[in-house]
């Protein structure tokens, strides 16, 4: 069975987090999970608790933790913005990770605004080699209006049904509620900082899913809002449409694990896989 | 707050659960342990168990919050999460809260079914006292509940872009693995009158009719907070449940009986 640790850890021994460190690891390169929206260092589901443990199985060692003021974490009310703030979190993170397992490479881990912080460490830490993100940015394109929109025009029975509804329906669902969110960025500075991340020689895996249909639609999107760059050799990026956007169903978590680890495997392959404590 | 009076560790005879430890800044004479609830629950109930706990320790209580085997940051998959052990689980934790805090005098919280394993486990662990936040007495009424919400879910369109099969959503619920020991071990589930002092915190409004007068003994004490807590609302899954009410009605009570 995999032990892992429970850190306190951080320049303010502010932040919370679990190593998983397979016996017999040392300059591997790491795994470090940062927050999906609001929820703590166990993930959606407990979707970080899975993927880390697996990960530990396949020889990696692991870092799930709460980001400055979620989950168990604290504040360090050092003044800091939040993009330097999540840069200085994730500094302590992987001096935590080089102190246990002695790693000097990372691979960040990220869903929705948790892609969003990995990308804001992925593209200034020359430590970073590689990132998934998860649901991570998107903007809707002609092809998304196309795609989304035609359809509705030519089908007659939602013509029907638009005609036949009566004004000003209410509804009782909860007012907006944005528990996962990403934050819009100039789309032309998230394009330069993926090129940049891959000529620095980081590699990248881009999983999206049907549960952000509101603004992504096919796996042609990538290529539509990000331009060449997704078709470098160093990106890999998969459109899953069956799936929500929090992995609730275990069949479609266990895929998407499969996914990470199996991507890992082909640009990280560790030296010592196969040694869990 | 000192950064170091919050401790997580793991303990247990295998150190396979984890724990979060408040410690407050006066030597305690008390301690609170707080019994997470399973499932999604768990997870949306993270952020005001901590609150609470810092509220607490505040007051010059110990504090220890803990992730049940299978749950949480604990060892365990979620499959095996099994309710005798959860039982368990908090027994140990209460020995280790006393080991920890150096105090006799434990008491127990616990929301939905985080209460009941609390009152479970009440007379192995000796809690002095419990309170419990709408805690599931009937356990056919939850599984039906569950049943009906994983259901739902199935052709939620909010969650999915087309309904999944029926075999995409079996032996789950809400987006944890289950099995037929869990579901029987839930639905055989009926926690008896209370045996030792317990407090009611009730935010169901109704929506379970129960006679809490005839399950908790004197000197039982029931208190209505509002808002209500939408704990069974698909809408609504993945949003924490916070409720400072909750806080200051456990905060105040603790106060009162110091």
């Amino acid at each position: 069975m995999m032990r892992e640790e429970a850190h306190r850890f951080g320049r303010g021994r502010h932040l919370v987090g679990i190593a998983g460190v397979p016996d017999g690891t040392s300059g591997e390169t790491g795994i470090i999970v940062l927050n999906a929206g609001l929820v703590h260092r166990i993930g959606p589901f407990r979707l970080h608790v899975e993927l880390t443990r697996q990960l530990n199985e396949a020889g990696y060692p692991t870092l799930r933790f709460d980001l400055s003021t979620l989950g168990d974490s604290g504040a360090t009310g050092g003044g800091l913005t939040r993009a330097q703030q999540v840069c200085a979190d994730l500094d302590d993170a992987m001096n935590l990770l080089k102190a246990r397992a002695g790693c000097e490479r990372f691979v960040l881990v990220g869903l929705c605004s948790g892609a969003q912080n990995a990308h804001i460490v992925a593209a200034t830490d020359p430590r970073v080699s590689g990132a998934v993100f998860l649901d991570g940015y998107a903007y809707r394109t002609l092809g998304y209006k196309l795609r989304h929109y035609l359809p509705r025009l030519v089908d007659p029975g939602r013509w029907a049904r638009l005609l036949r509804r009566k004004p000003a329906v209410s509804t009782d669902r909860p007012a907006s509620e944005p528990v996962f969110a990403v934050a819009p960025a100039p789309r032309e500075e998230v394009i330069a900082d993926f090129t940049g991340m891959v000529e620095r020689g980081m590699k990248l895996y881009l999983v999206y899913s049907g549960g952000i249909s509101n603004y992504f639609n096919h796996a042609r999107q990538f290529r539509e809002c990000f331009g060449r760059v997704m078709n470098h050799p160093a990106v890999t990026t998969r459109y899953v449409a069956e799936t929500d956007h929090t992995y609730i169903l275990t069949g479609d978590r266990a895929r998407l694990l499969d996914g990470i680890g199996g991507w890992l495997q082909r640009n990280f392959p560790p030296a010592h896989a196969g040694r869990p404590a | 707050m000192r950064p170091d009076a919050e401790l997580p560790f793991f303990f247990g005879p295998d150190g396979g659960l984890f724990g979060m430890y408040h410690a407050p800044d006066v030597p305690a004479r008390r301690a609170v342990l707080m019994c997470a609830p399973l499932g999604q629950d768990l997870i949306r109930c993270h952020r005001i168990y901590r609150q609470l706990a810092q509220a607490l320790a505040g007051q010059g209580l110990a504090v220890l919050r803990f992730d049940y085997h299978g749950t949480g940051d604990s060892a365990g998959e979620t499959a095996t999460v099994d309710w005798e052990r959860c039982v368990a689980d908090a027994v140990l934790a209460a020995a280790e809260l006393r080991a920890r805090a150096g105090v006799e005098r434990v008491i127990a919280f616990g929301a939905r079914l985080g209460g009941s394993i609390a009152m479970c486990a009440a007379e192995r662990a000796g809690f002095v006292e419990a309170i419990v936040w709408d805690p599931v007495l009937d356990g056919s009424d939850y599984v039906a509940a569950l049943d009906a919400m994983q259901a739902a879910l199935r052709e939620d369109a909010g969650r999915f872009t087309q309904p999944r099969s029926h075999a995409d959503v079996a032996e789950q619920w809400l987006g944890f693995d289950t099995d037929d020991r869990l579901r029987r071990q839930l639905r055989d589930l009926a926690v008896g009158p209370a045996t030792v002092p317990t407090m009611v915190l009730d935010s169901l409004g109704g929506a379970e009719t129960i006679a809490w007068d005839r399950w908790i003994a004197p000197p039982g004490k029931v208190a209505s907070i509002v808002p209500l807590t939408p704990w069974n609302d698909l809408r609504r899954l993945e949003t924490a449940i916070l409720s400072q009410p909750l806080i200051q009605a456990v905060s105040g009570h603790l106060r009162e009986t110091a």
